[in-house]
């Protein structure tokens, strides 16, 4: 068989590559299309008339658009009330993934340039809060928040002022943070495998033309390390919109609810489980919008290289 | 032209992967393995002390024969709230019985009504309030009892052997009964709020704010608004009774942005807030979770002193997904033996109603401190008190949505 090129394809080649490609969609399939499938059925199903649970409907012919009308007329319409939970998450997921990006970020430099023979150790110390589940580090900073916990002692130098922050009643501040926590080995990660790979010689060829250490930063190591940014600002970003657990634990209220609190809440309220679809569909939409930017971003990197 | 090619390519990946097996019916026989259920019925009976109900006996699922053993080595599984069973309890029967028991818990009853209306948990036991009752009953959720096994029921108040909400207690057994109130920490709150005209108003004062909590639990929640307004109708399906729910509810969430957990039993002594909605046997068991620092006399909690507030009772019932139905009879009559419901009542808190258990001597018998002496229930609670019923389709899922609102925070 003759390609384009010229060249002869080996026998059997056509078969190859889709042959390597079904572990991939057996996979996709299983674990995405179906599960956002049921999703959908749910969304556009009806419901039990007694128990007022969920009933999905599988033919789209039979889908009924009520549950997704109500949660869409509540974000635009006159009664806006999941709106601002909404606005909220994209606040809170904003600041806390820049806050990630501006700790991660001289740590994974720090550790991909400077730390020599404790790179090893380093790692393992940034991979460490990995070992311990996300709930257990939230619970702990429920006692160190505590009104009588130690950082209100810490503030109160040792009873010398009269601190009394209720740092676990609906303080934007507090989730934020504990969002900024709980996810930023996410990003350490990625960014120190980006900056790894930074070709040393490009930096020492800026130093030997005359660069500053902050023009090598600027003008080399920066543009280098932005794809690895934009990766680990997905990776952390991503699962932060469809958090609720963090504002359960740091803050318990309804003022700092966010797009996870409210699938969360559909998902255990009979009759309202469909709506949690709904949510379910427009974080997926958010989500989907700066994964085509970033592979569309990368693609046309690879074109230019090549 | 390269973008052209591109695409083909993975069409073909697709198309490839597609003929080997993942196709559109492989899919859609997958899915359809998720099953579609409705309830056998679309009737729902709805109790009341005022309108009795005698269930009818399942015809799906069948009481057991009476005279059975539990079997050594299985496995019974409770569903139940957080801390709602002692430990101790727990041991002592799967020693006794040899019977391993596997406990989960639920938050609220909403998301325990969703899992076990899963059926695919196999839990033998779980423990409801009457209001979602007729769901269960009327969706074939529960296996009817067997009364040999409960040689201990005439422990139970006689008022509680035939309750009202269940003529014959051919499905249930009343578990705990417990009042809601105002609880407080008189170190954390300075005002006497019992001695208040209207102390329902306390969650309103903006002195509190950001220093209170109210229940997760939709029903009672909203419920304490009409109370605070002297509406003692706390079912009510009126749409003025819900419009002024929804304004007040959202008014106290925006000014005095409570903390919404039924965690309070541990937040409130380990001082997060000292202001919260609560249970009675919540309020009992605070003690146990102050800090050593901390005296038991500063807690307090308040219900109405002629009884007007929301009194209610908890039961067990018997799932009929679970596989396990004998032991879980013999876990029921453990749990009305005097003796392991005082190991029960020491740990949750929750009164147990049970004869031995006479309401006037707890604080003398040392179950509870003085100043908790209002956390006590009484069986005369019961005839002025206003349970919490099961609500009809179109006004349950009104209350839903207004509580949906005060949640998302908007």
């Amino acid at each position: 068989m003759a390609r384009a090129d010229g060249r002869r394809q080996p026998p059997g080649s056509r078969l190859i590559w889709p042959l390597l490609a079904i572990p991939g969609t057996v996979w996709l399939a299983l674990l995405f299309v179906a599960p956002l499938y049921v999703v959908v059925a749910i969304l556009f199903g009806g419901t039990d008339p007694i128990l007022r649970e969920p009933v999905p409907v599988w033919n789209p012919l039979d889908w009924d658009f009520t549950q997704f009308t109500y949660v869409w007329d509540h974000i635009v319409g006159s009664q806006p009330f999941f709106r601002p939970a909404l606005v909220r998450t994209v606040l809170y997921v904003t600041i806390a993934t820049l806050l990630c990006l501006l700790i991660a970020y001289p740590v994974a430099y720090f550790t991909a340039r400077f730390a020599g023979r404790w790179r090893g150790p380093l790692l393992a110390a940034l991979i460490a809060p990995f070992w311990i589940s996300y709930m257990m580090r939230m619970l702990a900073w429920v006692n160190l928040l505590q009104t009588d916990g130690l950082v209100n002692r810490t503030l109160s130098a040792g009873g010398l002022l009269d601190v009394h922050v209720n740092w676990l009643q609906g303080h934007a501040t507090t989730v934020v943070l504990g969002l900024a926590y709980g996810y930023v080995p996410y990003m350490i990660l990625p960014l120190y495998a980006g900056l790894d790979r930074a070709p040393t010689a490009m930096l020492e060829a800026a130093r030997d033309l005359g660069a500053s250490r902050w023009e090598t930063f600027r003008r080399v190591t920066w543009p280098l390390s932005q794809t690895a940014v934009v990766v680990s600002l997905l990776v952390t970003a991503l699962p932060m919109l469809g958090d609720y657990f963090t504002n359960d634990l740091l803050s318990g209220s309804p003022s700092t609810s966010m797009i996870g609190n409210l699938i969360n809440n559909s998902v255990l309220t009979p009759g309202q489980t469909g709506q949690a679809g709904a949510f379910v569909l427009i974080i997926l939409v958010v989500s989907v919008i700066p994964m085509v930017l970033y592979v569309r971003s990368t693609r046309s990197g690879a074109d230019v290289m090549s | 032209m390269a973008d052209h090619q591109y695409g083909a390519r993975r069409r073909s990946v697709v198309k490839g992967a597609l003929a080997a097996g993942v196709s559109a019916p492989a899919l859609w026989t997958l899915l359809s393995a998720c099953g579609t259920k409705t309830s056998s019925s679309a009737t729902v009976k709805i109790p009341s002390p005022t309108t009795p109900v005698t269930w009818p006996m399942s015809k799906v699922n069948e009481a057991i024969a009476a005279g059975q053993k539990p079997k050594a080595g299985t496995t019974l599984r409770i569903y139940n709230y957080a801390d709602y069973l002692s430990p101790r309890v727990l041991k002592d029967f799967e020693e006794k019985y040899g019977v391993n028991i596997r406990l989960s818990t639920f938050n609220d009853a909403d998301e325990a009504l969703t899992k076990v209306a899963s059926k695919q948990l196999k839990f033998d036991l779980y423990f409801p309030s009457y209001d979602s009752l007729g769901k269960l009953i009327g969706a074939d959720l529960l296996r009817p009892l067997t009364h040999d096994y409960l040689t201990n029921y005439d422990n139970l108040w006689s008022s509680f052997r035939d309750p009202w909400y269940d003529r014959g207690a051919r499905y249930t057994v009343p578990y705990t009964i417990y009042s809601t109130g105002i609880g407080w920490r008189t170190d954390m709150v300075p005002d006497d709020i019992a001695g208040m005209d209207n102390p329902y108003d306390v969650f309103w004062d903006t002195t509190y704010a950001g220093k209170m909590a109210i229940l997760d639990d939709w029903h009672t929640a909203m419920s304490m608004v009409l109370l605070r307004n002297g509406i003692h109708d706390i079912n009510s399906t009126k749409q003025s009774d819900l419009d002024l729910i929804r304004t007040q509810l959202l008014d106290l969430r925006k000014t005095m942005h409570p903390k919404v957990t039924i965690s309070m039993y541990t937040d409130m002594p380990a001082g997060q807030y000292g202001l919260c909605q609560m249970w009675s046997g919540d309020a009992i068991n605070t003690p146990y979770y102050l800090p050593k620092s901390v005296s038991p006399s500063v807690m307090r909690y308040w219900f109405p002193p002629d009884g007007k507030g929301e009194v209610d009772n908890d039961l067990v019932v018997l799932l009929a997904q679970g596989e396990n139905p004998v032991a879980a009879h013999f876990f029921i009559n453990e749990i009305l033996d005097n003796s392991v419901a005082a190991k029960n009542f020491g740990f949750t808190g929750y009164q147990p109603p049970l004869n031995k258990f006479t309401p006037s001597t707890l604080v003398s018998d040392g179950y509870l401190p003085q100043n908790l002496a209002t956390a006590v229930v009484e069986e005369k609670d019961f005839k002025v008190g206003f349970p919490l019923l099961q609500l009809p389709p179109a006004s349950d899922a009104a209350w839903h949505q207004v509580w949906q609102e005060f949640k998302a925070g908007g």
